[in-house]
């Protein structure tokens, strides 16, 4: 049953809850609901779960987007209730006859909400009767009809082989021997549960293909139910995997003796310092503290662009209406009207190198809060669509929390503690270089500054760090390679809360976000130490792989950790910026699937190469 | 043969010109001056207004971190009780009116405009629209979470303090203390030291920060002193109120001194 019930307006005053349903939820679902699924641009979700202590919500929501008003329904997530999108829009409909924004209170509507409810029940008490009927007749035709519009939906990531042999034996064993599972992005957790049989599953996959959004929790059920002789096979490789790659031991192909251990670092480290000339580590001002100048271009540009869009796409209504309407501002935004608009504007968001995935969800979020608005006075909806865009944008790459990190480290000091970053990434996305950066920066704000290379497994690591060292000045904590980075972080922070270094920067080795035994061996790494920033570094020419880095990382982070509280991805690191030329789209697809902000651009590879991001001129460059 | 096409044009024009001359030769004076008064009568009176309006700012700004209880306020300045009870603000609440416990009094009372800006980071842009109006800034703080999110508070209110607008025109702000009903909330003077010792702390990271944000912002207090209050150009007061209870006496009394009534 239904926990509760709520209307409430966009700006934080609530107009209804249903008396019946008394019981005080535990937590703050709204707030939660509110704070990061709302305003994180995710409404286009169908629903959002909520975890407290001792119950586990789910809620789902509906705007009315003239109004301002927002309706949510929560209920046990336990609980498959199939009527709720069905009653919070037949309690839209009723509520707007009797709503006027001057008022406040709403008593009346119980009794119409009672009957909404008796309606509701009843109807998907009818729905569940007529779909168990049909289950048994249309298994053959539905399944053949599924697996054909599931593979034409396949969009550019999902790698899995969409083999659709015309299967007309109807044998379902077949079907499901044929699929092969491939690394899936959410990380397969193979159910073992299984439904009666394939028809229901295939019947809600014709209807979520309606909506054109490829709906990747029915494909993995789907996939688990044809999954069953494929999954042995999976958990014994993934098994295996783990034992063969915890030690690695140098394969011995004959009887010769070992090698001596290859290790050509300097000899001369400690005196090398007299020998290599210190290059001045004064190359100036940090880009960091330069103001940026924003060219104002002129939006004409992009106006004329769109209208072309416009006008190709929208011949639907009739070119005289469509213009007197915009004209006199009456016209209704219909999810219709919206498609191309958003259409155009999805391909211009990937065209600049956002991913696929988040410029979609980014679509239906917007579409989400303009559907049922009434268009103003002299615009087009085009206009209206990309200014709604692009105060979505400005929200989500606005930081949720400060990022001012001068200001922590000035705190950790006062504690008499180090302030500890750790630089975390894929192979090759530039962690040391920029580590030296925001060494370089730290230093010209009067902070000192330690590194600390947990780098011990690529060959050239800790010298690269000592080179940078040497130059800056500052020192340097390292043991030299094979050893557990873990330990010799802790290490190093230790030392440093001895010689009195007010930041320690951990660097540690490039790694694969599927790569299990090293996400452990970070998880381990992060859990010992617990860091205070834990910064993601990822380079600006990264595409659709943004999103699975980052929620992977994330993923494992959470799971591997065997504290309560995980520490997550705290921030973001953006290289390679100058690589780019205006395709910007990594900063928000890294943003949007992580929520962490970007504290940091690299825009070169120079010590003065790292500057704040600017919002107001990466919106712009995205929507140009 | 361009400048003889330019040369036939010129002499058009001019032959035009000539015509017009003596239309309005033609035209009888009176009817030529009152047509020029009345076009140019509206466009004078238009600006007149413009200038007198321009100068009047009659709206108060409710600001404050999230969850710190401005739609409350907001809602018991406007209806005297907040009604059902209110959730995280998306969007901000305006409206002009006469305050609820004015109704009661005689005589005309002039509305006032009072907005309440959500206090959620990602809206934080939303606050910069109504700056530029403001006769007065309420910061609202939670007195009874007031510890946890003391260094958010501090730096939003840095921020503010801080802002072109309300330095310019020395914006009064008040710091409003909120939940004071709560038997574990903390005073006002509690409240106020602890802000300006973080205020003071942000100061001197801030300076180090934008040697060239300085066209955005100004430095607070005096240089060498621990940072006041007092020191400020603009006025600012702090006070208690209690949202749920509607004892929110003092944040009238700071409405109606800077609205005129």
């Amino acid at each position: 049953m239904l926990e509760q019930l709520l209307i409430f307006t966009r700006g934080g005053l609530i107009l209804w809850t249903c008396k019946e349903l008394g019981n005080a939820l535990k937590g703050s679902p709204i707030d939660t609901l509110i704070r990061s699924c709302l305003l994180e641009e995710r409404s286009g979700a169908a629903s959002y779960n909520y975890d407290a202590p001792g119950a586990a919500y789910t809620l789902k929501w509906t705007f009315h987007n003239e109004m301002g008003l927002v309706f949510v329904a929560v209920y046990q997530r336990i609980l498959h209730l199939l009527y709720v999108d069905d009653l919070l829009a037949m309690m839209k409909q009723e509520f707007l006859e009797i709503y006027d924004p001057k008022r406040t209170v709403y008593n009346d509507f119980d009794d119409v909400f009672r009957q909404l409810r008796k309606e509701a029940e009843a109807r998907a008490e009818e729905m569940k009767k007529s779909k168990q009927v049909s289950q048994l007749t249309n298994s053959n035709i539905g399944k053949n009809q599924g697996k054909v519009q599931k593979s034409g939906l396949r969009g550019g990531n999902e790698k899995k082989s969409g083999r659709v042999s015309g299967n007309d034996d109807g044998d379902g064993e077949n079907l499901k021997g044929q699929k092969t599972e491939n690394g899936h992005a959410n990380g397969n957790h193979i159910a073992t549960n299984k439904s009666p049989s394939m028809g229901i599953v295939n019947r809600t996959e014709n209807g979520s293909s309606d909506t054109g959004a490829f709906n990747v929790n029915k494909l993995q059920k789907l996939r688990a139910k044809g999954g069953k002789k494929t999954d042995t096979v999976v958990n014994k490789s993934s098994k295996e995997e783990p034992k063969k790659k915890m030690t690695k031991k140098n394969r011995v192909w004959n009887d010769s003796p070992e090698e001596p251990k290859l290790d050509f670092t300097d000899p001369v480290s400690e005196n090398g310092e007299e020998n290599i000339a210190v290059v001045a580590a004064d190359e100036g001002e940090s880009m960091m503290d330069k103001e940026e100048i924003i060219s104002s271009e002129s939006e004409t540009e992009e106006d004329e662009e769109a209208e072309k869009d416009g006008k190709v796409e929208t011949k639907k209504k009739g070119w005289f209406s469509s213009m007197f309407q915009s004209i006199a501002g009456n016209a209704n935004l219909e999810k219709a009207d919206l498609e191309p608009a958003l259409k155009a504007l999805k391909d211009r968001l990937m065209t600049k190198n956002v991913a696929e995935e988040i410029a979609e969800k980014l679509c239906e979020s917007v579409a989400a809060s303009l559907e049922g608005k009434k268009l103003a006075s002299f615009t087009r909806i085009s206009s209206t669509v990309q200014a709604a865009m692009e105060e979505a944008l400005v929200r989500i790459l606005t930081p949720r929390r400060s990022i001012d990190i001068l200001r922590d480290v000035h705190a950790a000091k006062e504690q008499r503690k180090p302030y500890v970053v750790v630089f975390v990434g894929v192979n090759g996305v530039g962690k040391s270089t920029n580590l030296a950066k925001v060494a370089y920066w730290l230093q010209q704000h009067e902070v000192n500054v330690m590194m600390a290379a947990c780098d011990t497994f690529r060959s050239g690591a800790v010298e690269q760090l000592r080179t940078h060292a040497r130059r800056l000045q500052i020192p340097i904590f390292e043991k030299g390679y094979e050893k557990d980075p873990a330990i010799v972080a802790k290490e190093a922070i230790q030392e440093a809360t001895r010689n009195g270094s007010d930041v320690v920067l951990v660097d540690t080795a490039g790694r694969m976000q599927d790569n299990e035994p090293l996400m452990r061996a970070l998880s381990k790494l992060i859990y010992l130490n617990n860091p205070d920033l834990v910064l993601f570094v990822g380079e600006a020419l990264v595409g659709n792989d943004a999103v699975d880095q980052l929620s992977k990382f994330n993923q494992k982070l959470a799971d591997l950790s065997t504290s309560p509280n995980p520490s997550l991805i705290d921030g973001i690191l953006l290289t390679k910026f100058d690589t780019i030329d205006d395709k910007v789209g990594a900063a928000l697809s890294m943003v949007y699937i992580s929520g962490a902000p970007v504290m940091f651009v690299g825009c070169g590879q120079s010590y003065t190469d790292l500057k704040k991001l600017n919002i107001k001129s990466i919106v712009k460059t995205l929507l140009k | 043969m361009e400048t003889d096409g330019f040369e036939q044009l010129k002499n058009q024009i001019q032959e035009l010109l000539q015509e017009a001359e003596q239309l309005i030769l033609q035209i009888p004076k009176i009817q030529l001056y009152t047509a020029i008064g009345v076009v140019l009568l509206p466009i004078f009176l238009f600006l007149l207004v413009r200038l007198f309006k321009r100068s009047k700012h009659n709206t108060i700004v409710l600001t404050g971190l999230s969850g710190s209880g401005k739609t409350v306020l907001f809602y018991q300045l406007r209806d005297g009780s907040f009604h059902q009870g209110t959730v995280t603000s998306m969007e901000p609440n305006e409206g002009t009116f006469v305050l609820h416990y004015e109704m009661s009094k005689k005589g005309k009372i002039k509305p006032v405009h009072i907005v309440d800006v959500p206090g959620h980071s990602r809206l934080r842009p939303k606050l910069d629209a109504f700056l530029p109006q403001a006769a007065g800034i309420v910061f609202v703080v939670d007195a009874l979470q007031f510890l946890p999110n003391c260094r958010a508070a501090s730096e939003y209110l840095y921020e503010i303090l801080t802002g072109a607008s309300v330095v310019r025109k020395k914006i009064p702000v008040l710091i409003l203390c909120n939940k004071v009903d709560k038997v574990t909330a903390h005073t006002k003077e509690f409240i106020r030291k602890q802000l300006e010792k973080e205020i003071d702390k942000l100061r001197t990271s801030r300076t180090a920060l934008s040697a060239a944000d300085i066209a955005n912002e100004y430095s607070l207090g005096v240089p060498g002193e621990a940072f006041a209050f007092s020191q400020c150009q603009n006025r600012v007061t702090v006070t208690e109120a209690s949202g749920l209870t509607g004892e929110i006496s003092q944040l009238e009394l700071f409405i109606r001194e800077h609205v005129k009534a």
